[in-house]
């Protein structure tokens, strides 16, 4: 990402073009090679908000329509607040060389009813570069823990206006953090079940600290009050919570609890009709796994989450940032 | 954010350069410097071309890794150890490799290639004083990243021959790291030896 930093050549004067992270550059008016220092040794950047009130708003009233919120969210909704932060978020990337080696078991059962087990040798090579990002500082109640987007315009224009969160976390724990992460992934992508060696080397390319703007829109429905935040950026919502719609919530109970009951039984009968105590337990754990979920709906269904909240029990939960470099095999 | 404008250590003269180099050669006193927490001038080698060497020249620049080596225990699942072998001066399980680490920017498949052929294949090159006024190409790889990268290509020689590496216990010291520019020569199909 090749970015105008407000800052010109010490030689010629011309506007500089920096890419993330880098801290060599070389002018392209007067060649002259250039080293950039930043804070403690961190190039940082700051995204230009380019988003308004109107839009985010817009944003906010699309964002209540969809999944299971409240049906009257818009009619009932009531706007408390609404104004633009910059959040402050580690950018790393790190690579990763090395190989994993070690076996997979595989068992297979011949037609006297032995079970034979086949050990297959494997080395894989794990070569690319992770990237990620991180809140550098406690995001309370946001929801937001790493950047969705990495485009944009940068500018440190809005910085007066907009009020800034302050880092919170060392450049060295955000490193330290990547390399763990970075070393975990690289594992999980060598995909050896069984290790014997391995040999990986992680290291930290590029470090650099990204202020982001976000949008806080508060808003109350009822007697409670809920928030939601929109990219600055790219004018998505990012995190949120709204009221559920009990009516939801009833037809949840209803449906989930009649087929998983259903199925239990089903399940019962036909394994003891048969003779065979695998229909029967197959039955019931379906049965039981549903009613499971029908709970978990009905318990937490009163408020949707979205976002990186630590109480989240429903959907999806955002995974962290993460751009996945080329990545090379070799059997 | 401060942006300083880069001079050479020796003579103070500024440095000039089309693309982004960790090398930062000043053509007036021939002094390289890199900036690895510290401002440090480094010692580096040009190679010659070959004398019949076409005209589109550039040199490349790897990092020459003066390494000791010693190989403690190893398993291999259809196959044996031979290439490591090969490369020991000194005894069957130890002794000093060079190991080249490419240092521009490349892809991981060049990069394996040219790490791999030049240490399995040491270049044997005469040394010139200057780059003659050819095309260099800008060094990306910081030296402290060229010596972690030496294991990977350690154990990639060993776990790209047949069979299937399962084990692998060695010892691996770098004792001496150098920029060296060898001699390549453009094509199509991207760089060939010049030397």
């Amino acid at each position: 990402m090749s970015v105008s930093v407000g800052l010109n050549c010490p030689s010629c004067g011309g506007a500089i073009q920096i890419s993330e992270g880098d801290n060599v550059i070389n002018c392209q008016y007067c060649d002259s090679l250039l080293w950039v220092e930043g804070d403690a040794g961190v190039i940082t950047v700051a995204y230009k908000n380019l988003q308004d009130r109107d839009g985010v708003l817009r944003a906010t009233e699309q964002w209540w329509r969809k999944g299971l919120k409240a049906m009257d969210l818009k009619k009932k909704g009531r706007l408390m607040e609404c104004y633009p932060i910059y959040l402050p978020f580690w950018s790393t990337t790190t690579r990763v060389a090395g190989w994993v080696c070690g076996y997979e078991e595989r068992h297979y059962t011949d037609k006297h009813g032995n079970t034979h087990t086949e050990r297959i040798p494997k080395e894989e090579m794990v070569l690319r570069d992770y990237q990620y990002t991180n809140i550098a500082c406690d995001p309370g109640d946001l929801g937001i823990k790493y950047l969705r987007n990495n485009a944009g315009e940068v500018s440190f224009i809005d910085f007066e206006s907009i009020p800034t969160f302050e880092s919170t976390t060392s450049k060295d724990e955000a490193v330290e953090l990547s390399k763990q992460r970075a070393m975990s992934d690289a594992r999980d992508d060598a995909r050896v079940p069984h290790v014997t060696f391995e040999k990986i080397t992680v290291i930290p390319k590029r470090l650099s600290m990204i202020y982001y703007p976000v949008w806080v829109v508060r808003y109350a429905y009822g007697e409670r009050m809920y928030m939601a935040t929109v990219d600055g950026v790219t004018g998505n919502v990012l995190s949120g919570r709204a009221p559920g719609d009990p009516l939801y919530q009833s037809l949840a109970v209803t449906g989930g609890t009649s087929i998983g009951g259903l199925i239990g039984a089903a399940g019962l009968a036909f394994g003891i009709g048969a003779d065979d105590p695998t229909i029967a337990i197959g039955g019931l754990v379906i049965g039981a796994v549903i009613l499971g979920f029908t709970y978990m709906f009905f318990r937490h269904g009163s408020e949707i989450i979205d976002g990186d909240f630590d109480d989240k029990k429903l959907g999806n939960p955002l995974k962290g940032f993460k751009i996945a470099g080329t990545k090379w095999r070799f059997n | 954010m401060k942006v300083l404008q880069i001079k050479c250590p020796h003579c103070q003269q500024p440095i000039y350069s089309k693309v982004r180099d960790l090398a930062f050669y000043c053509s007036h006193c021939k002094t390289m410097h890199i900036r690895d927490g510290g401002i440090n001038v480094i010692d580096f080698d040009v190679a010659e071309f070959h004398t019949n060497s076409p005209p589109d020249r550039v040199y490349m620049p790897f990092w020459r890794l003066f390494s000791g080596f010693t190989i403690n225990q190893s398993n291999v699942a259809g196959g044996m150890l031979n290439k490591l072998g090969r490369l020991l001066k000194d005894t069957a399980n130890g002794g000093n490799i060079f190991i080249y680490i490419p240092a521009w920017e490349t892809d991981v498949n060049e990069f394996k290639r040219w790490a791999m052929d030049l240490t399995e294949a040491q270049p044997v090159y005469s040394l010139r004083l200057d780059f003659n006024n050819v095309e260099r190409a800008p060094t990306v790889v910081p030296k402290e990243e060229a010596m972690k990268m030496a294991d990977f290509v350690i154990v990639t020689m060993e776990a790209e021959k047949p069979g299937t590496l399962q084990y692998l216990d060695y010892q691996l010291q770098v004792h001496d790291a150098r920029l060296i520019y060898l001699p390549f020569i453009k094509g199509a199909g991207g760089v060939v030896p010049g030397f």
